[in-house]
């Protein structure tokens, strides 16, 4: 070893045991005042103050780097991130109509579950799941059955109003008839004076009529037909339809009302079945016809 | 008067290697500072365990090349440096910068005699111990989970001494042969 130029020639200094053990100590204290007291945040912020633009400046010429090889992306990145993307907003396009239906659909079982609860039923809410391929026929087959408690005869019911009547039971889809069948039927009140008529289906899917009305029935256009609940079927007070038009009677002793349906017959693919409650109005039944919880089950078997 | 010509090729005394100029205060703490800045260069996270500690590995190299000018006062202070730049507890790493320095400085002589593999297998229990000391102090001192990666770092530290060692004797302008070596064993017949 070559002394540094101007060492004394005789050292006199401690030995490197005694200054390694001064330096130990030293640090042992330093650790101790900063776990223990951090009193050395001060020490520690101005030294980090100096160190802080030397790892500033050493960090620059990385995000120099990082920025030019941002810069000299490939014009083919470029065109498959292009077509990719591209791609991509066809695919969320089609995700939006999608969304755009569901949502309709969702707004319109909102307003399905949403109704006032009727009293002494209990709504199922099914979904359609074809509709019977017969061109005499308004019938729809959805998807609750005996499993959810169903039974043949219980009225069927949108948002808004009567729809139809479960007409046949299997055991996990049912078969509705529509309002808008021309076997079906249903006593319905005016709501202007309380005259009891019967509205029927004519084959039509957007008019039921009155038939046999009493030619001199106080019946007008724009007259609201409710159930009237006399037939024990259908609870009263459900908006069924909507007096179109009366025609004086021609051929017959009988007058004759066209009247438009209130539910959308047909049109939405979620309805509700009124099930009625097997106990005393208020008591509580599983909503969906949970088979274990539901007594009503054993009495409707499937047919 | 004969004349004796003193051939000046051939001397007349058999002579080593170039004997080493003595590294200037500004060489070795400029290299030092450069070691720091390898240090601080913002490493990937990823590989961050693995990248030795560059400025440790300064400070040993001129301990064992020039201890007057960089000792154990210099491992102090790199320490300190190091402590703030890595945000842990003052003195964590000051303390094991000290400890390496004071063992390097002990067989400072023989270390500075030895070629580069040699001085690897003489260092690299050195460069493995400081990690692992570092990382009991933070045990002790609470700092809570140990990364146990970073005993890497002194591997790595150790595979990359000689590559380091050689850039530093150019960078400082070392002869290429340590001269002792070569008058003290080989010349013999």
């Amino acid at each position: 070893m070559s002394p540094a130029p101007h060492a004394p020639l005789f050292v006199r200094e401690m030995g490197l045991p005694a200054r390694f053990g001064l330096y130990v100590l030293i640090c042992l204290f330093l650790l101790a005042l900063d776990a223990r007291y951090s009193a050395l945040s001060g020490v520690r912020a101005g030294l980090n103050a100096m160190l802080h633009p030397l790892q500033m400046g050493l960090a620059q010429p990385w995000s120099w780097l990082q920025g030019a090889a941002g810069f000299f992306v490939t014009h083919g990145d470029l065109a498959a991130e292009n077509a990719r993307l591209r791609q991509q907003q066809e695919r969320l396009r089609a995700g939006i109509q999608d969304r755009q239906a569901l949502s309709a659909e969702n707004a319109r079982l909102r307003a399905l579950l949403a109704q006032p609860p009727r009293p002494g039923v209990t709504p199922v809410v099914g979904e359609i799941m074809e509709t019977m391929p017969d061109p005499f026929s308004r019938k729809v087959v959805i998807n609750r059955g005996a499993a959810h408690g169903l039974s043949a005869g219980w009225p069927v019911v949108d948002a808004v109003g009567l729809v139809g009547q479960v007409t046949r039971v299997y055991p996990w889809t049912a078969e509705v008839t529509l309002l808008t069948d021309r076997d079906q039927g249903a006593p319905v009140q005016n709501l202007r004076n309380g005259l009891r008529i019967i509205v029927s289906g004519q084959g039509s899917d957007t008019l039921l009529e009155v038939r046999f009305l009493d030619m001199h029935a106080d019946l007008q256009p724009g007259d609201l037909l409710h159930t009237s609940g006399i037939d024990g079927v259908y609870p009263a007070g459900i908006p069924v339809a909507q007096v179109v038009r009366v025609e004086p009677p021609r051929h017959t002793p009988f007058a004759r009302a066209l009247c438009r349906p209130l539910g959308g017959v047909g049109q939405y693919r979620h309805m509700a079945v009124l099930k009625p409650d097997p106990v005393a109005p208020g008591a509580t039944v599983a909503k969906h016809g949970d088979p274990a919880r539901d007594p009503s089950v054993k009495h409707h078997a499937p047919r | 008067m004969p004349r004796v010509d003193l051939n000046m090729e051939k001397p007349l005394l058999p002579q080593g290697a170039e004997l080493a100029a003595p590294p200037t205060r500004l060489r070795v703490y400029a290299s030092l500072l450069l070691a720091l800045a390898a240090t601080l260069l913002p490493w990937a996270d990823q590989i961050r365990w693995l990248v030795p500690d560059f400025t440790f590995m300064a400070l040993l190299y001129w301990n064992i090349r020039a201890p007057r000018l960089a000792g154990l006062g210099a491992a102090f202070t790199l320490g300190l440096i190091t402590d703030v730049a890595r945000g842990v507890l003052m003195g964590l790493n000051a303390l094991a910068y000290c400890a390496a320095a004071f063992f390097v400085l002990l067989v400072q002589r023989r270390l500075e005699g030895f070629d580069g593999p040699r001085q690897t297998l003489q260092l690299a229990p050195i460069l493995f111990g400081k990690e692992a000391l570092v990382l009991a102090l933070g045990l002790v001192m609470g700092l809570g989970e140990a990364d146990w990666r970073w005993l890497a770092a002194g591997l790595a530290a150790a595979l990359l001494w000689l590559p380091l060692a050689w850039l530093m004797d150019r960078i400082t302008d070392r002869p290429a042969i340590p001269p002792q070596t070569d008058l003290g064993i080989r010349s013999r017949p």
